[in-house]
């Protein structure tokens, strides 16, 4: 369904002059140099794939859905959306893919969403019949209709997230690319969010690409996860494969009041006298956290629990560390 | 083309929202350029010509150029203010859409507040072709031609704000540009280009080809030694200025860098 073969993307960053005529200046005076965004990038995603497209801040994924979706130009590579090329033929490409970028909204901002729905049902020569179709059955799973009729900068950020992934899919795309679609979002939202894009995916065969930064979007979401990394791609495979090979361990850390009875401890409990805290790693899904809590509570009276989940960025570092330089490709 | 008025609706209700401000600025232009013009008739009053040129010739010139330029401003806002696009990184979302992007922006441009010039634009040309009929020359002609030469006119100033927004491909901001490229060639259209230094004219004769607007062809319609064909020049310019424009456009779409996040 999406296709990329030796993607490739330089940047040529320029530095920029400030004060006056800035832009002329610069222009002028170009001093610029070339930076490799992405580099002989490739991947394949079926029909009705799911795929987190993951990676730290500047590792190329932006730059990477921007090719896909005909933004940018590659320099190098060839990409295939639905059987097309995204830059050659973009109006076909646009008619079968729906783009939410989670940082700014595709609503035109002084309108209702009911408006936008229907400026953008036109642009895509939606028929009547299909958008009614599309209307009663994403508006009802989002919820949209209390404030279908609210201009959009007044929304909240998770009834604006809504409202545009009701617009991304008014006009039936096969594909969706998702842009960091949880960012800022709370629990409730996130939630939310989650459940509708796995129904979308389960009963409609829709195929996605998502980036995020959020663990619980890839485990609870996504068949297949691309790891990039200073645009290169270091992982492609399942999450559960990444997990045999990386263990993602969370951190529970619990501040005690009083004594400790230290030979309580669980196993690999790092006791520290000084702040009175034990920090103890554990993996969420071979070990379930409450018994490790309870546990816990029979060495001493606890004044405070934290669970940090497991970071992306900590799994990529290390997949560096254990120098595994060959990149594990699903074929 | 049914798509366009909808998306133009759409805009005009956006603006509506804002009604005190839309009535106020739209004002507030329409002020500021009275008095630009009282300035220029102040001096036209005293020195009676300029080069030959007389107040009621001056004030032709003058008129159809504010006219042409607040045609562009009401119908091509988004062009002109292209830079939003590109600092933003928003040109991405027109980028996917099934609709050219150039047409998108369009559909959006509508941008009622600088109608003002428009309007004044017709003031000033009823006076002074009233002072011309007033003096024996025959404006039929010229009255005959004004379609043609406000139509030309503002697509020459389009292919200008056009070349313009596509340097933001590169540099993503153009406002540095714009008095160079749009706002001061068209106030120099206002004036008998043989005011001005051979240098300037070359420019204003051929890469910021306003000197067609309405100098040109008011070389011919006010018997100043022009020949018929002259009036032709002036859509074929437009013509020739809005492919170069369009190609120039086409060719930084492919160079569009984005923004990060």
């Amino acid at each position: 369904m999406i296709r990329a073969e030796g993607l490739t993307k330089y940047y040529r960053v320029t530095e920029r002059k400030t004060g006056r005529f800035a832009a002329l200046r610069t222009l002028l005076t170009a001093k610029s140099k070339l930076v490799t965004a992405v580099s002989d990038m490739n991947f394949e995603i079926p029909r009705g794939g799911f795929v987190g497209y993951i990676g730290p801040n500047g590792a190329g994924k932006s730059t990477t859905i921007k090719m896909l979706t005909g933004i940018l130009h590659p320099d190098g590579g060839r990409v295939e959306v639905a059987g097309f090329s995204p830059q050659e033929q973009r109006k076909e490409v646009a008619q079968r893919m729906g783009v939410v970028f989670g940082q700014r909204t595709q609503l035109w901002w002084d309108l209702p969403c009911k408006d936008s729905f229907e400026l953008l049902a036109a642009m895509y020569k939606v028929e009547r019949r299909e958008y009614d179709k599309a209307m009663s059955e994403y508006a009802s799973l989002l919820d949209i209709g209390e404030f279908i009729d609210t201009p959009v900068r007044k929304l909240s950020l998770g009834q604006r997230m809504r409202a545009d992934l009701v617009a991304a899919l008014l006009h039936n795309p096969e594909i969706l690319f998702l842009d960091e679609p949880t960012i800022g979002l709370d629990v409730v939202a996130k939630t939310r969010i989650r459940s509708f894009l796995k129904e979308l995916n389960q009963a409609e065969e829709k195929t996605i690409l998502l980036t995020t930064h959020d663990m619980d979007d890839i485990e609870q979401l996504c068949k297949q996860i691309i790891i990039i990394n200073h645009g290169q791609k270091v992982y492609d495979g399942t999450l559960e494969e990444l997990r045999e090979q990386y263990p993602m361990p969370s951190l529970l850390d619990v501040e005690f009041h009083g004594f400790v009875n230290e030979a309580h401890l669980p196993e690999g409990a790092q006791y520290d006298p000084t702040y009175n805290r034990v920090k103890v790693l554990f993996d969420k899904v071979t070990t379930r956290p409450m018994p490790l809590i309870d546990r816990l509570g029979e060495c001493a009276e606890v004044r405070d629990i934290q669970i940090q989940t497991p970071r992306i960025e900590e799994v990529i570092r290390q997949i560096y560390q254990e120098g595994h330089a060959a990149v594990k490709v699903k074929s | 083309m049914a798509l366009y008025w909808k998306l133009i609706r759409a805009s005009v209700a956006a603006q509506m929202e804002y009604k005190f401000s839309f009535l106020f600025s739209t004002l507030l232009m329409m002020v500021l350029q009275a008095l630009d013009f009282l300035l220029i008739a102040a001096i036209l009053l005293k020195f009676d010509t300029i080069k030959g040129w007389n107040l009621y010739e001056v004030g032709y010139l003058y008129a159809i150029s504010m006219m042409v330029l607040s045609l562009y401003r009401t119908l091509c806002n988004e062009i002109h203010a292209f830079e939003k696009y590109t600092v933003q990184g928003e040109f991405d979302q027109l980028l996917t859409r099934p609709v050219s992007p150039l047409l998108n922006l369009f559909s959006r441009s509508l941008y009622l507040h600088q109608i003002g010039g428009f309007l004044q634009g017709i003031v000033v040309l009823a006076v002074s072709l009233w002072g011309l009929y007033g003096q024996g020359v025959s404006v039929a002609k010229a009255l005959w031609f004004l379609p043609v030469s406000i139509v030309s006119g503002s697509l020459i100033v389009l292919a200008l704000g056009l070349a313009t927004a596509t340097i933001a491909f590169w540099t993503v901001r153009i406002a540095d540009f714009l008095p160079f490229t749009v706002y001061a060639p068209i106030n120099a259209s206002s004036y008998p280009m043989h005011i001005y230094p051979g240098w300037l004219k070359g420019l204003l004769f051929s890469v910021l080809p306003v000197a067609f607007i309405a100098y040109v062809p008011s070389l011919y319609l006010f018997d100043k030694g022009g020949a018929w064909w002259y009036l032709l020049l002036t859509p074929l310019v437009a013509a020739v200025a809005l492919g170069l424009a369009l190609a120039f456009w086409r060719f930084g779409i492919k160079r569009y860098h984005s923004t990060g996040n």
